[in-house]
């Protein structure tokens, strides 16, 4: 289901993998849109955790995308099809193909809310910025302000793939733990998406989204240490934080679940 | 009744154990099948159990933090003696319906 | 009823504690019961299969059997039928009573070879030296909604192959003691367990098995016999009961052995009655109907008074679960079968 057609908002059809993933019981709200983290999946950060089953029993169609290098999507050589911009374009493409229209007022279907997590989270700042008159609401979990992507150290990834030699720098050393522990994860991919996000390294002050935002964190989740400063430049966001949890086992929580659906209800 | 002790069950990609991050069930609740039962954490990734089994929970294993090995008691539910299979379902007892009637000249013996 | 087996008969009655009162049981708690008394009386008698440990059976016949005996003697197995019955074959050579499990009636498939080209045959082949007392649980025939290849009824694959018993019981006290009686035997016995009727309940008495050999007659009536095994046995008795309502007397037989088949049963009922109708799940042609439409031919046709009729399920493969109703023989099948037999003229 989803694959791109024609009428390519970008030149080249990116063979995203995406799937509607309708409730039993339509509420007759927007679709929900689910945007996931670095070396994740729809499958891992939204399926297993339960994510698209408590959503769709609230009532709310959800569509899902693994993001290029990702899931079951393509995984292209080209840099350029991983680069943000890029990412942000083929989202707008899939909300087009699944007839999302601009947001009216009175109308609930109308316009789509996106929950993201992690790298997904910023790709929905930067989406949701730029697409005012599209995005309801968004959720954003394990956010911060800073780019934990763009202080990837590569050369010592690249070292530890040739030669084995373990990575100094702790961030880069979990991120590629997490990175070839899935065995379906292309890792040249996911570093070819590192080389991308380096060139369009996120500033979130550049743009900010104007909608109502919840951003959602751990307590212990030190790659959202910073999601205070992120929920204070924008006009209308709000922050809650988990107790107990991290980046990595925030997002099964009942209680981010149940405050996203709220939120997003409103 | 009868009781059925569900283990941890194997998550793959040789992960040997997990910790419980959250129980979704008290004891004394009453579950479907296919119900989120607990969020579990493996050194991959976060993930919610469904239930392989409607019925009453008994027993649930470990709190949030404990490690739970693979294979180790994760729940205990009490279910009702004609529960179904894994499999099918428990025919219906039902009065037996008829339309066909028998007529017969059983006297040229 | 004839002696047909050549293998030891009822467990005394009345030994031990058993023998008390008489038990209300699901065949599910029948078969259960019975499993555990043959592990208690045989320390060679060892259990095995797909999901029969840990989980109990995913229809929990083995339930608690492991926690009680040890998982030496209860223990799972790699999903690999082919795998399950040689072991089987081996440790029947080393002088065990296998007794496996195959999860259900269309898995045993690809067992075939080792249960047709080795079971059979082994004790045959080595003129007495190497006996196979192999029991093996075959959960079969439809009715329970299930997938593909879990409604099958295999009874003339496994009836056609010499050196094999087949047996299936009919109600929780025949499941009972002929799984002990099975348990006990020192030749390969396929032991069918008609699934649809795991869940009824029926009395049990440990203390009494009555007899056990070949066929039983499960309704007496003088005009007409009704042959049936397995889950259709309930079913053949609701048909009774109804052509009670119009003054027809419709004898039940349970044939319970498959192999060997009672021959003398089947032709004493119907040498009474003079009028047979067959029914089974299987498809109709080369089902075990037609060898019983020929058994009872050969032995009554001068006191017969119609064709042996056959109400079966039909060529086809079984069917998926919504469609099962159509497939199997309901009531009104039956009944019109009976009513063929009743109206036949000779001409």
């Amino acid at each position: 289901m989803g694959r791109h057609r024609d009428h390519l908002v970008e030149g080249s059809d990116p063979q995203l993998s995406v799937a509607l993933h309708p409730p039993a019981s339509d509420a007759g709200l927007r679709p929900v849109l689910l945007l996931h983290g670095f070396a994740s999946s729809t499958k891992l950060n939204w399926a297993d955790t339960g994510w698209i089953r408590f959503l769709n029993e609230a009532g709310r169609a959800v569509l899902t995308v693994d993001l290029p290098g990702h899931g079951a999507s393509a995984a292209p050589e080209a840099r350029d099809s991983y680069s943000p911009s890029r990412i942000r374009a083929d989202v707008l493409q899939v909300l087009q193909d699944h007839h999302v229209v601009p947001l009216r007022e009175g109308v609930p279907a109308s316009g789509v809310d996106i929950i993201g997590y992690s790298l997904g989270s910023r790709l929905a700042w930067e989406f949701g910025a730029t697409q005012p008159e599209l995005v309801h609401r968004m959720v954003l979990g394990g956010p911060g302000s800073g780019d934990p992507l763009a202080e990837f150290d590569l050369a010592a990834a690249q070292d530890l793939l040739a030669e084995g030699t373990p990575i100094q720098d702790p961030r880069t050393a979990e991120l590629m733990r997490m990175a070839r522990l899935v065995p379906t994860n292309d890792v040249f991919a996911l570093l070819t998406m590192v080389e991308a996000v380096k060139d369009e390294p996120f500033i979130p002050a550049e743009a900010v989204p104007r909608m109502p935002l919840l951003l959602v964190a751990g307590e212990n989740d030190d790659l959202a240490a910073t999601a205070q400063e992120l929920a204070d430049l924008a006009p209308h966001a709000e922050l809650l934080k988990l107790p107990a949890r991290t980046h990595a086992n925030a997002v099964t929580s009942r209680a981010f679940k149940a405050a996203a659906v709220a939120f997003l209800s409103a | 009744m009868a009781e059925l002790s569900f283990p941890l069950p194997d998550l793959g990609e040789g992960l040997i154990e997990a910790t419980i991050l959250e129980w979704l069930v008290a004891e004394g609740d009453q579950v479907e099948r296919n119900q989120p039962l607990v969020e579990v954490e493996t050194t991959k990734s976060a993930v919610e159990l469904p239930s392989p089994q409607a019925g009453t929970v008994v027993k649930v294993h470990g709190e949030a933090g404990s490690v739970i090995a693979v294979g180790d008691p994760l729940i205990v539910f009490e279910v009702p003696d004609d529960t179904a299979g894994i499999v099918g379902t428990v025919p219906a007892e039902k009065a037996p319906a008829r339309r066909v009637r028998l007529s017969a000249v059983l006297d040229d013996d | 009823m004839s002696e047909t087996l050549s293998s030891p008969l009822s467990p005394a009655a009345g030994d031990g504690p058993a023998a008390s009162a008489p038990l209300t049981l699901s065949m599910q708690g029948a078969l259960n019961r019975a499993l555990g008394e043959v592990l208690e009386d045989n320390p060679k008698a060892l259990i095995f299969g797909e999901d029969v440990g840990r989980l109990g059976g995913v229809f929990r016949i083995t339930d608690g059997l492991q926690a009680r005996f040890g998982a030496e003697r209860v223990f799972d197995t790699p999903l690999a039928e082919s795998g399950i019955l040689g072991m089987s074959v081996g440790l029947a050579m080393a002088g065990f009573h296998p007794i496996p499990e195959v999860q259900f009636d269309g898995f045993a498939y690809p067992a075939v070879n080792q249960i047709v080209s080795q079971i059979g045959r082994m004790n045959y082949r080595s003129r007495g030296a190497l006996p196979m007392p192999v029991t093996l649980r075959v959960p079969s025939f439809g009715g329970i909604r299930a997938p593909e290849l879990h409604g099958e009824s295999l009874e003339s694959l496994f009836v056609h192959v010499p050196g094999l018993k087949v047996v299936s019981p009919a109600d929780p006290h025949q499941a009972y003691h002929l799984l002990r009686l099975a348990g006990s035997m020192p030749d390969p016995v396929i032991f069918m367990e008609p699934k649809a009727r795991y869940w009824q309940k029926g009395p049990v008495d440990p203390a009494d098995a009555g007899a056990l050999e070949g066929a039983r007659i499960a309704r007496p009536g003088r005009h007409l016999t009704l042959i049936a095994w397995g889950a259709m046995v309930a079913r053949c008795l609701q048909v009774a009961e109804l052509a009670a309502e119009d003054g027809i007397e419709v004898e039940v037989l349970d044939l319970r052995w498959l192999s060997p088949i009672d021959a003398d049963g089947l032709a004493e009922s119907a040498s009474r009655t003079r009028r047979a109708v067959v029914v089974h799940e299987a498809p109709r042609s080369s089902g075990l109907g037609a060898e019983i439409a020929a058994l009872v031919t050969e032995r009554c046709f001068n006191t017969l008074k119609a064709p042996v009729e056959r109400v079966t399920g039909f060529d086809v493969p079984y069917p998926s679960g919504d469609l099962e109703d159509e497939y199997i023989p309901n009531i009104d099948r039956i009944l019109f079968g009976i009513q063929r037999v009743l109206e036949h003229r000779r001409g």
